[in-house]
C-alpha cells in the first residue's frame, strides 16, 4: 500500500506554515463548524471516528474527552504533548515545524469541546524550530481573533501558551510533564486508582486534557470532513483509525516520516523508506525504542495496527520504527538501548532507578568478552522485577527490549557469553558455517 | 554519592553528578541580583502565563543560563530563588535534573551533543564520537582548555532520519561524516557568539507572549 498523506499532505509547500496558505489549502474549516455545534456532539463524532492516542498507549481520545466535567467549577485545562523523547520518533518535529495551525486549530476545538480555558504546549528544549514555526502560528492566530478572547465572535475565549522543556525523557510520560509544568523536577504522580484521572485532577489539581501532538492535529479533519469518513482510513484492521505516521530510520535507503493508512503491511512501510540498507534484513523495533524487537520473519507478516501488532508480539507504539541489517550486532544494540533507560530513569523508584543500571553492568560485562554463564537468565531476572512493579511505564519500558531481544535473538546472547564476542561476522563463525 | 558506573565505551557514563560538582548556596548577603533590566522584565511577563509563581521556575532558568552567559552559577541559582520566592536546594534540585541546564559545570562557548542514541548507534555513531573525542581531545562532558568547546553524548534527539545528529545550540546537523565536523569546528571557532547562551535566548524568545491565563 501507498502513503496516505493526510495531516503531511502539504508539508512541501511553506505557506502552509502561513495562515493565509493553511487557510487556502483547506484550513480553519473545521474551528467554525465546531463553534457552531454543541460540545457533546463533538465528543461524539471524536468517538464516533474512533480516535486513539498517538502518544503511545493508543487510548481512545473520546474516553477522556468525554470524562471532563461538563460542570464547570474551576479552569479547565489542556496540555499537548510535544516532549518527543522517544528514541526513533520524529513525527512531532515534523508536524511542530510544518503543520503548526493543524495544532493550533485542533486544540483549540478541543479547548471549545471541554470548555477549556488555557492550553499549554510542552515542547522539548532541543526543538527549538519546532517552537518558533509555533509561535509564529500562534501569534497569527492571535491576530486574527482565532484565540484569544471571543474566538470568531462567539462567547468562548481560550489562550495557548508555549512552555520549553530542558532535556529529560521522562517529561513525556503524561504526569511528570505536569510536574515539570509546575515548576518541579520531571518526576510522575500518583495515578489511577491511587488518584483520580487527569480530566479529574491533573495540572494544578485542576481537570486537564492531554494529548499528543498528532492526536491534536487529526481533530480538525474529523469535524471538518465527519467521523464517518475519517474512520473509514484504517476500516481493514481490528480497532485502529484514521492515519498513522511513522518515523522510519535505521539501516533504510531514505529515511523519513511516512503517513500511512492504518492496516498497511510493515514490509510496505520499509519499501516506502526505500528498502534497507548494507546486506538483509535483520530486525525491527516497529514503535520506538520501548517496544518489543521483531525479526525478519515476523516484518514479513505484521500488519500495522494496534490489535494487529500483537500477532507478533509487538506494538504500534510512537510509531518510530528502526530496520536493522544482517551486520547488526543485537547485543550491542540492546546495551545501548540500557544505557538510554538507565540515563533517563527519574530515579523515583527504586526498582527502575537500580534495574536499569543492573541491566547495564550486565549487558556491559556481556559485551566486554566476561559474560558468566547464566547472565542471559540474570537479565530476565531483573528485567522481571521491573517490569509491573516500577512507579511509572518508564520502567517497564525499560525491560521490554531486553525480554524481546532474549525471545528473538537468544541465540546471539549465547554465543557472546560463551564464546566473549560478537557471533555478528566473527570470522571463525563465518568458516564454520562455509 | 556512590562512584558513577564507568560504561564500556570510552568514558560514557550512566549520568551521576560528581559531588564536588553539586552547587553550593552561596551565602545570603552574597546575591548580588544580576539580571538586566530586560530580563527582569521578561521574567515579568513569563509569571503571567502560569497560574502559580513555581510554575515560573523552568522558564526563569532558561532567563538566568541567558543572564549569565550560559552558566547556571550557584549566584544564578540564587537569584532565581530570589525572584522566585523559592529556597535554594528546591531551585537546585530543579536545575540539576534537567541536562539542558548547565548548573553542574560551567559550559564551554559551544557544546557540541552528539547523539549516540539507537538510530545514531547503528550509523556509526561511536566512530564519530572518537573522531570529535581525539580533534577536541575531551571526552564526555569535559571542555576544551580554552573554553571554546564542550562535548556531551546525549540521548535521542529525535532527528534519526538524519543520523548521526548533532546538536550545537539551537541548530541541528546530519547526517555527520569528518569533513563536516572539521568545518563545523572552524566556523564555530571563528564565531562570535556563544551558541550556548544564544539557544537560551531563543527559548524565552518563544515562551514569551501576551495570552491573558486564568
Ligand atoms: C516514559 C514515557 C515517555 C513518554 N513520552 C511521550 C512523548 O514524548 N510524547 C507523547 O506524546 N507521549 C509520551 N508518553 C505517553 C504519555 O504518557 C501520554 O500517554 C500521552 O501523552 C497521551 O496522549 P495521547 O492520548 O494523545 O496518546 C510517554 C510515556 C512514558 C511512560
Ligand atoms: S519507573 Fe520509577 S524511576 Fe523509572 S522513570 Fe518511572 S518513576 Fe522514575
Ligand atoms: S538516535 Fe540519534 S537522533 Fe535519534
Amino acid at each position: 500500500m501507498a502513503e496516505y498523506k493526510l495531516l503531511l499532505e502539504h508539508t512541501n509547500d511553506p505557506t502552509f506554515r502561513t495562515l493565509e496558505g493553511y487557510k487556502r489549502l483547506g484550513g480553519y474549516q473545521g474551528l467554525p463548524k465546531a463553534l457552531s455545534m454543541e460540545k457533546s456532539t463533538i465528543i461524539d463524532s471524536v468517538k464516533a471516528a474512533g480516535l486513539r492516542g498517538r502518544g503511545g498507549a493508543g487510548a481512545p481520545a473520546a474516553l477522556k474527552w468525554g470524562g471532563m466535567p461538563k460542570e464547570k467549577k474551576n479552569p479547565h485545562y489542556l496540555i499537548c504533548n510535544a516532549d518527543e523523547g522517544e528514541p526513533g520518533t520524529f513525527k512531532d518535529k515534523q508536524l511542530l515545524e510544518q503543520c503548526p495551525f493543524e495544532l493550533v486549530e485542533g486544540m483549540t476545538i478541543a479547548g471549545y469541546a471541554v470548555m477549556g480555558d488555557v492550553g499549554y504546549i510542552y515542547i522539548r528544549g532541543e526543538y527549538v524550530d519546532g517552537a518558533r514555526a509555533l509561535r509564529a502560528a500562534i501569534d497569527e492566530a492571535y491576530a486574527n481573533n482565532l484565540l484569544g478572547k471571543n474566538i470568531l465572535g462567539t462567547d468562548f475565549s481560550f489562550d495557548l501558551q508555549i512552555h520549553m522543556g530542558a532535556g529529560s525523557y521522562e517529561c513525556g510520560e503524561e504526569t511528570a510533564l505536569m510536574s515539570s509544568l509546575m515548576g518541579e523536577r520531571g518526576m510522575p504522580r500518583l495515578k489511577f486508582p491511587h488518584a483520580p484521572f487527569p480530566v479529574i485532577s491533573g495540572v494544578w489539581e485542576k481537570p486537564t486534557l492531554i494529548h499528543n501532538v498528532e492526536s491534536y492535529c487529526n481533530v480538525p479533519y474529523i469535524v471538518d470532513r465527519g467521523a464517518e469518513w475519517w474512520s473509514s482510513l484504517g476500516a481493514a484492521t481490528k480497532n485502529s483509525r484514521g492515519t498513522k505516521i511513522f518515523s522510519v530510520s535505521g539501516h533504510v535507503n531514505n529515511p523519513g516520516n511516512f503517513e500511512i493508512e492504518f492496516g498497511t503491511p510493515l514490509k510496505d512501510l520499509l519499501a516506502l523508506a526505500g528498502g534497507i540498507r548494507g546486506g538483509k534484513l535483520k530486525a525491527c523495533i516497529p514503535g520506538g525504542s520501548s517496544v518489543p524487537i521483531i525479526n525478519a520473519e515476523m516484518v514479513d507478516r505484521a500488519i500495522l495496527g494496534y490489535e494487529e501488532m500483537s500477532e507478533v508480539k509487538s506494538m504500534v507504539g510512537s510509531g518510530g520504527c528502526m530496520f536493522f541489517n544482517e551486520h547488526t550486532d543485537i547485543v550491542k544494540f540492546i546495551w545501548r538501548t540500557c544505557v538510554f533507560y538507565a540515563n533517563e530513569s527519574c530515579g523515583k523508584c527504586t526498582p527502575c532507578r537500580e534495574g536499569t543500571r543492573w541491566l547495564v553492568q550486565i549487558m556491559e560485562r556481556i559485551i566486554a568478552g566476561k559474560g558468566r554463564e547464566g547472565d542471559k537468565e540474570l537479565l530476565l531476572q531483573v528485567t522481571s522485577q521491573i517490569d509491573g512493579r516500577s512507579f511509572c511505564p518508564l520502567g517497564d519500558a525499560a525491560s521490554w527490549p531486553v525480554m524481546a531481544a532474549i525471545r528473538v535473538f537468544p541465540e546471539e546472547f549465547d554465543y557472546y557469553i560463551k564464546h566473549g564476542r560478537s557471533m555478528v561476522g566473527d570470522p571463525e563463525l563465518v568458516g564454520a558455517l562455509a | 554519592m556512590s562512584e558513577p558506573i564507568r560504561l564500556h565505551e570510552n568514558g560514557h557514563t550512566v549520568s551521576n553528578i560528581p559531588l564536588a560538582n553539586r552547587p553550593t548556596a552561596p551565602k545570603r548577603d552574597e546575591v548580588e541580583l544580576r539580571f538586566s533590566e530586560q530580563g527582569v522584565a521578561e521574567l515579568e511577563a513569563l509569571k503571567s502565563h502560569y497560574p502559580t509563581l513555581k510554575a515560573c521556575l523552568l522558564p526563569a532558568l532558561w532567563l538566568a543560563q541567558r543572564e549569565y552567559g550560559g552558566h547556571l552559577s550557584p549566584e544564578a541559582l540564587a537569584e532565581v530563588a530570589f525572584r522566585l520566592h523559592r529556597n535554594f536546594a528546591e531551585v537546585e534540585g530543579v536545575a540539576t535534573f534537567y541536562t539542558l541546564y548547565n548548573a553542574t559545570h560551567k559550559p564551554g562557548k559551544h557544546k557540541l551533543e552528539l547523539c549516540t542514541c539507537l538510530s545514531c548507534h547503528v550509523n556509526d555513531a561511536p566512530k564519530i564520537r572518537d573522531y570529535i573525542v581525539k580533534k577536541l581531545g575531551v571526552k564526555h562532558g569535559e571542555t576544551t582548555a580554552d573554553g571554546m568547546f564542550t562535548f556531551e553524548e546525549v540521548e535521542c534527539l529525535n532527528a534519526c532520519d538524519r543520523a548521526v545528529v548533532l546538536q550545537v545550540g539551537d541548530q541541528y546537523h546530519g547526517p555527520l561524516n569528518e569533513a563536516y565536523i572539521d568545518k563545523l569546528v572552524d566556523d564555530l571557532r571563528a564565531s562570535e557568539a556563544s551558541t550556548v547562551v544564544q539557544m537560551a535566548g531563543e527559548v524565552v524568545k518563544v515562551q514569551l507572549r501576551s495570552g491573558e491565563v486564568k
